[in-house]
């Protein structure tokens, strides 16, 4: 995936992105994310990425309306925004009720100089996935191809 | 209202409906506005005050008019200082802090008499002077007939009363433009009247400066007549003839009861108001008392211009009698116009400050009841009027009777309203003030205030000396507070429970608003360059609205104040934020926040299932250049942070970027972000 507008690559690939046909609750999903990134990435912890990142999910939803859900978490070492995606032709339900159509997870490296990016990079995704996009990757069956539509 | 498309949609964020806070969109004004209210009432005086002071001390009492004007600079001074401390200031809150409720409620007795004889004597007045002006053109045509005086007078100031009685009923609000341009006129008046009558000085060759020492009457002295040892103390004489010329003072506490209206910076604006007060005082009451009694022939003095001293004034300048005739009704007009006002400002005073004893619950519901049809509180108002047309009928249209009593309110509400100021240099001695007056020296921890101290005797010792020169005033006086005393603590027992709720709840700010059919419209008032969106929800934490407005520099920004009252299938996490506050408790403490800095505020409420995203939108809609928010004790800032700049994406829709800045504030701290 391209570089996001903020010098630290935003790093996502074919193996990361998923279409999910199969009933799977929001928790499960986030795991399966978080696997296929630190699947790549050997230093990570994956029982303390995906802690952080439910942890995450415990304060404010990050499920908004368009369909778009961004779990995500600031991992310490991390020196690159690592992302995965799913994307869930028939919506599954976030705990708050709304629904989730596609599932963009990313780390973040912590540190407050991170944070800024963090942010742009939350504003980015929101704006760039409004329904009528999410729509369309619904029907994007092939996965070099939503690699391309998610590209920032 | 339906702004959102999304509405209808269970799962969709929503807004779902807007409401402005019309009671909460205070509206500042200028000094000079603040100026021009407190001079309608304050400044009015000059009307009567010298010729009530010449009947009492004789020919010496433009010297004593002119020293009273002088002495209203330090009094001036500590109602600045009263102000820094308290924003809502006023009698009541002052003196209680300082001295302790039963003198807060003895001190409100003592005002509310001044504020019941300023309505008579304002309104007896302006009939003498209009009745003066109808009798010297019958004079000027040779008419053979005249008006009687009184009988005018009383009916006019009956008329007066009942007029400002029904516009009070109605709940017509008092214009700050209207007493502008007042005062405006009165100053170009006074303008033309101090060139004529110095010119006048010139052309007359057997002026004479008055003389210094005073002449009491019978009536005058008083008790004072059967003290005989009191004639051989020289000083007693002048503090007499200053006690008789003290009513010039009545008015004072306006800036008091002005000061919340104050645009910023309050303090230096409200010094500002208060040097114009006292100049145009000084000027309008002082100087023009004072050329009135150098240029009056003492017959005329005495007799025809006794109730009317200034239209005498502008009659007895040099030059053709057809035009003095003109200036005279110029006079009469600006007397008539001013003084009425008073009318009006006294009704809106003695309601403002019952309305204040009824909210902290010392006075029973029967004071507090709101009128069916214009919201008022009209048992007050009539109880008010009622008591203003009984004194207009038992002083006959006397200004002299009324005039004596009219003192007492005066100066016993400034013995209670300085000695508090004192006491509280020494009570609250950390409380920050942003003026304090001079004359101080450091002693130990305390700023010993000496010269407040100074104001303070000299006001005690004038109090206890009209105690015993003015009979009227004394007798009525106290009979009065005694009265009202007794009603605050009658009424205050009978209401003790409904008291204590009102303490346990705290102050509640009477709120009206409209219901908008969109944002947009809701926005439409909008005026400033500038906007900032301040995010409001805990009534007990301010910092965010208080520190954007203390960082405030310019007029041109608006401040919109938001509260996304949460609905429905709440979106965004735990149910801690969603939990509804008490919206009016909110906006009463954003009303006294935005009043301490004397910035307006554009209070809303939204209601919502996603606080993001309707700051997101209502940000949007305003064009603000920031959004400003507290810290959420139940997920953080960075928490709050990141769904903001979700929200705000969303919202952004491919439109083009307008440059933003987030800021979540809580104590010391700051989290922010530039969109």
């Amino acid at each position: 995936m391209d570089n996001h507008n903020n010098n630290l690559p935003l790093i996502l690939n074919e193996k990361r992105i998923f279409i999910i046909r199969e009933n799977i609750v929001k928790k499960d999903l986030v795991a399966k994310l978080v696997h296929s990134i630190c699947a790549e990435l050997p230093a990570l912890n994956e029982e303390e990425v995906l802690s952080s990142v439910l942890k995450r999910e415990q304060g404010i939803s990050t499920t908004l309306d368009t369909g778009l859900s961004i779990p995500h978490a600031r991992i310490e070492d991390l020196e690159a925004f690592q992302a995965a995606a799913a994307v869930l032709p028939e919506p599954i339900k976030d705990d708050y009720g709304l629904d989730v159509k596609v599932m963009f997870l990313f780390l973040s490296p912590a540190g407050p100089a991170f944070f800024s990016s963090h942010l742009k990079l939350l504003a980015a995704l929101a704006e760039k996935f409004n329904p009528d996009f999410i729509k369309e990757l619904g029907n994007t069956q092939d996965k070099s191809q939503l690699l391309k539509s998610f590209s920032l | 209202m339906n702004p959102d498309p999304a509405q209808g949609q269970t799962n969709k964020f929503k807004l779902k409906g807007v409401v402005v806070m019309t009671t909460a969109m205070l509206t500042f004004i200028t000094f000079w506005k603040a100026a021009a209210i407190v001079l309608c009432d304050f400044g009015s005086s000059a009307f009567y005050a010298g010729g009530i002071a010449m009947k009492a001390i004789g020919p010496a009492f433009p010297w004593y008019i002119l020293a009273i004007m002088i002495f209203a600079g330090p009094i001036l001074m500590m109602y600045i200082e009263a102000c820094s401390m308290f924003t809502r200031g006023g009698i009541f809150p002052v003196v209680k802090a300082g001295l302790g409720e039963n003198a807060a409620k003895a001190a409100t007795a003592a005002i509310l008499f001044d504020f019941l004889l300023t309505g008579p004597i304002s309104g007896i007045s302006a009939g003498q002077y209009i009745v003066g002006f109808i009798n010297s053109v019958l004079e000027y045509f040779n008419a053979g007939i005249s008006l009687n005086g009184d009988g005018f007078s009383i009916l006019f100031a009956i008329a007066v009363t009942i007029y400002f009685w029904r516009q009070n009923i109605k709940g017509i609000e008092d214009s700050s433009d209207k007493n502008a341009r007042i005062i405006k006129f009165s100053v170009m008046i006074c303008a033309v009247l101090v060139f004529w009558a110095v010119i006048t000085l010139f052309i007359k060759d057997n002026v004479k400066l008055p003389p210094l020492t005073p002449h009491f009457t019978e009536a005058s002295l008083g008790w004072a007549a059967d003290i005989p040892f009191l004639k051989y103390i020289g000083i007693f004489g002048i503090v007499m003839a200053l006690g008789h010329s003290v009513l010039a003072l009545s008015g004072i506490e306006t800036l008091a009861q002005v000061f919340r209206e104050i645009e910023y910076p309050k303090i230096q604006n409200l010094k500002k108001a208060a040097l114009i007060i006292f100049v145009f005082a000084l000027v309008f009451t002082g100087g023009l008392t004072f050329l009135a009694a150098l240029l009056i022939p003492e017959d005329l003095m005495a007799g025809k211009y006794q109730d009317n001293l200034l239209a005498g004034l502008a009659m007895s300048l040099s030059g053709p009698t057809f035009l003095k005739l003109i200036l005279q009704f110029c006079v009469v007009a600006a007397g008539a116009v001013m003084l009425s006002g008073a009318v009006n400002t006294s009704v809106i005073g003695a309601n403002g400050l019952m309305s204040r004893m009824a909210e902290t619950g010392i006075l029973t519901d029967w004071f507090r009841k709101i009128h069916p049809k214009h919201g008022t509180t009209y048992h007050m108002i009539n109880m008010i009027c009622i008591m203003q047309i009984l004194v207009i009928l038992f002083s006959r249209g006397n200004l002299y009777l009324i005039g004596q009593a009219y003192a007492f309110g005066v100066l016993w509400s400034f013995v209670f309203e300085l000695s508090s100021i004192v006491v509280l240099r020494f009570k609250e001695r950390e409380k920050k003030r942003e003026f304090i007056m001079p004359l101080n020296f450091k002693f130990d921890h305390y700023l010993i205030p000496v010269g407040g101290i100074l104001v303070v005797i000299v006001v005690v010792v004038l109090a206890l000396t009209n105690l015993i020169t003015k009979q009227v005033a004394t007798v009525t006086g106290l009979s009065f507070a005694a009265f009202f005393f007794l009603i605050f603590n009658v009424s205050e027992r009978m209401n003790a429970q409904k008291a204590n709720d009102i303490f346990e709840e705290g102050h509640r700010e009477k709120l009206n608003h409209i219901e908008a059919d969109s944002l947009e419209k809701a926005l439409a008032g909008l005026e400033g360059s500038n906007r900032v969106l301040v995010a409001m929800r805990d009534p007990e934490n301010m910092y965010p609205l208080d520190t954007i407005l203390k960082e405030m520099k310019d007029d041109d920004t608006d401040v919109i104040v938001l509260y996304v009252k949460p609905v429905e299938h709440w979106r965004i996490g735990k149910t801690g934020m969603a939990r509804s506050v008490d919206e009016n408790e909110l906006f009463t403490n954003i009303i006294l926040t935005a009043e301490k800095y004397g910035h307006h505020v554009f209070p809303i409420e939204i209601n919502s299932n996603e606080v993001f995203y309707a700051i997101s939108q209502t940000a949007i809609a305003a064009k603000v250049k920031e959004i400003v928010m507290g810290v959420s004790g139940s997920y953080g800032a960075h928490d709050q942070m990141e769904r903001l700049v979700m929200a705000w994406g969303v919202l952004q829709n491919g439109q083009t970027h307008i440059p933003m800045t987030a800021r979540i504030l809580w104590e010391g701290r700051e989290v922010s972000y530039k969109f």
